[in-house]
């Protein structure tokens, strides 16, 4: 499958990659220069590949109270929300961002493309209530603008103030050049800026214009440093079906209080029995590259696995998360084995970069 | 792409530079462009016996991690300290500064399997249809 802005991608003389069936720039230029582009000023990402579900009808907030993992009833519209998708057991079938159109009434669920045919089965499958589920993918195209110089190039091109939504809200609006457009103030990166959804047709448009005003294209490499370097996760790397958001980190996400939702049992268990594994930062104090499958070790014992594993090309070092035994506490020293090399590394909270750079 | 039409190459996409009874050895051009941002090099040490087609070091870029064989076999006799701090000259000047070990060969007819740039560049031209 090829997005809107194949062509683009092929005039920039990107290199290609498969990504779940999709051909996607892995990077242009370099991965480096792009990871430092978004941290510096401002990387330009096509991210259409990703999956849009539209939840509606008056029984879309009961199913969705049921299937996500945080209070959906008091979404305003404008209101976006980071959850989970779980089975029963509390594994998690996808990440994923609510987006309150209208509250009570009408929702829609940006999910990772790799999962998004898993998630629409399973939202179909759980859906006695008869919501209305839509798979809309196609009808949207997706970027992401991320970085420092968001707000200028936001404004000169679409006469938008970034400053006039907050963090995971958004905004609707309409542009004569690009048509309608949802703009939210999310992103995987770190580096502040926003996501937009649009009509395919405007996207190759829109696409150059932010690249006129300054904004650097950025490849899928880049945005898997850059996320790393944050210590947000990737579904299918650091999250599955077989970990749950506790074992994760990601409780802020998950709403314990709420009467049910799928997967709230095993979660209540696991929360008063304690995680016996976490998903962990990890840096690498010595020459190397961890990898997701290096195990980790301490005294020589197995303690844990990278789940993905880099350079970051801000401190050059090399950079992990991974599941370690609950023993495992921050700032101790264990090893990676990297390829039978066994390097040194220190357990670490991410982010692995300080936010202002 | 840059070829030197002075180098002997490999199918595993090293070039070669016959120095007397010595071979100079990285990896093409092609191969850093296919690799992007070379990250880390961890050669084998000076001193260490190889036959034709064994490691004599690992490069990885942000991506992926590849291997680079000897062309010949032979004894590696100098490597390069400088991709230790700089694995970037890889990138940035693969067949000057970003050389990775210099192998002193034991048959000289191992140099024969070794393609010109005229086979190279049609090996590429081959392997990208």
């Amino acid at each position: 499958m090829r997005t809107p802005l194949f062509h683009e991608h092929e005039k920039l003389h990107a290199k290609i990659v498969d990504f779940h069936g999709w051909e996607m720039p892995v990077w242009y230029t370099g991965i480096k220069e792009e990871h430092l582009a978004t941290r510096r000023s401002a990387g330009l990402f096509d991210i259409c590949h990703m999956g849009e579900i539209y939840v509606s009808a008056d029984e879309s907030l009961p199913f969705l109270e049921r299937v996500l993992t945080r209070d959906i009833s008091s979404m305003e519209q404008g209101g976006a929300l980071y959850t989970f998708l779980l089975n029963n057991a509390g594994g998690i079938i996808d990440d994923l961002i609510v987006y309150c159109l209208e509250p009570k009434r009408r929702f829609m669920l940006c999910v990772n493309s790799s999962n998004k045919d898993r998630d629409y089965a399973w939202l179909n499958e759980q859906n006695s209530l008869g919501a209305v589920i839509e798979d809309a993918s196609d009808a949207f195209a997706m970027l992401a603008l991320q970085g420092p110089a968001s707000g200028a190039i936001l404004h000169s091109c679409l006469g938008f103030d970034l400053e006039d939504i907050r963090s995971f809200h958004f905004s609707m609006a309409t542009s004569p050049a690009y048509g309608e457009f949802l703009i939210s103030r999310t992103g995987y990166t770190g580096a502040g800026g926003v996501e937009i959804f649009l009509s395919p047709n405007g996207a190759t448009g829109l696409w150059q214009a932010f690249i006129a005003e300054g904004a650097v294209p950025c490849g899928l490499g880049a945005r898997d440093t850059l996320r790393l370097e944050m210590g947000y996760p990737l579904h299918g790397n650091d999250l599955s079906e077989t970990t749950t958001p506790l074992e994760a980190g990601l409780g802020f996400a998950v709403n314990l209080q709420k009467p049910d939702f799928i997967g709230k049992q095993a979660l209540l268990v696991q929360h008063q029995r304690g995680v016996t594994r976490r998903l962990t930062g990890m840096e690498v104090l010595e020459r190397g590259v961890p990898r997701e499958g290096c195990l980790c070790l301490k005294h020589d014992s197995v303690v844990g696995i990278v789940t993905s594993g880099s350079i970051s090309p801000v401190t050059g070092m090399g950079i992990a998360l991974g599941y370690l035994d609950a023993s495992v506490k921050e700032g101790e020293d264990i090893s990676v084995d990297v390829r039978g090399k066994h390097l040194k590394a220190r357990v670490k909270k991410p982010p692995f970069v300080s936010g202002t750079l | 792409m840059n070829i030197p039409e002075q180098l002997r190459y490999t199918k595993d996409h090293e070039w070669a530079k016959i120095e007397d009874n010595t071979l100079r050895v990285g990896i093409t051009d092609y191969a850093q462009h296919e690799m992007g941002d070379v990250v880390y090099v961890d050669l084998k040490p000076t001193g260490t016996k190889v036959e034709k087609g064994d490691p004599v070091g690992t490069v990885e870029s942000v991506k992926a991690v590849s291997e680079v064989f000897a062309p010949v076999s032979g004894t590696i006799i100098e490597t390069n300290a400088a991709l230790e701090q700089s694995p970037e000259l890889v990138n940035q000047d693969s067949y000057g500064q970003g050389w990775m070990v210099v192998i002193a060969f034991e048959d000289a007819q191992d140099l024969e399997a070794l393609m010109d740039a005229k086979d190279y560049e049609e090996y590429l031209s081959a392997e990208a249809k």
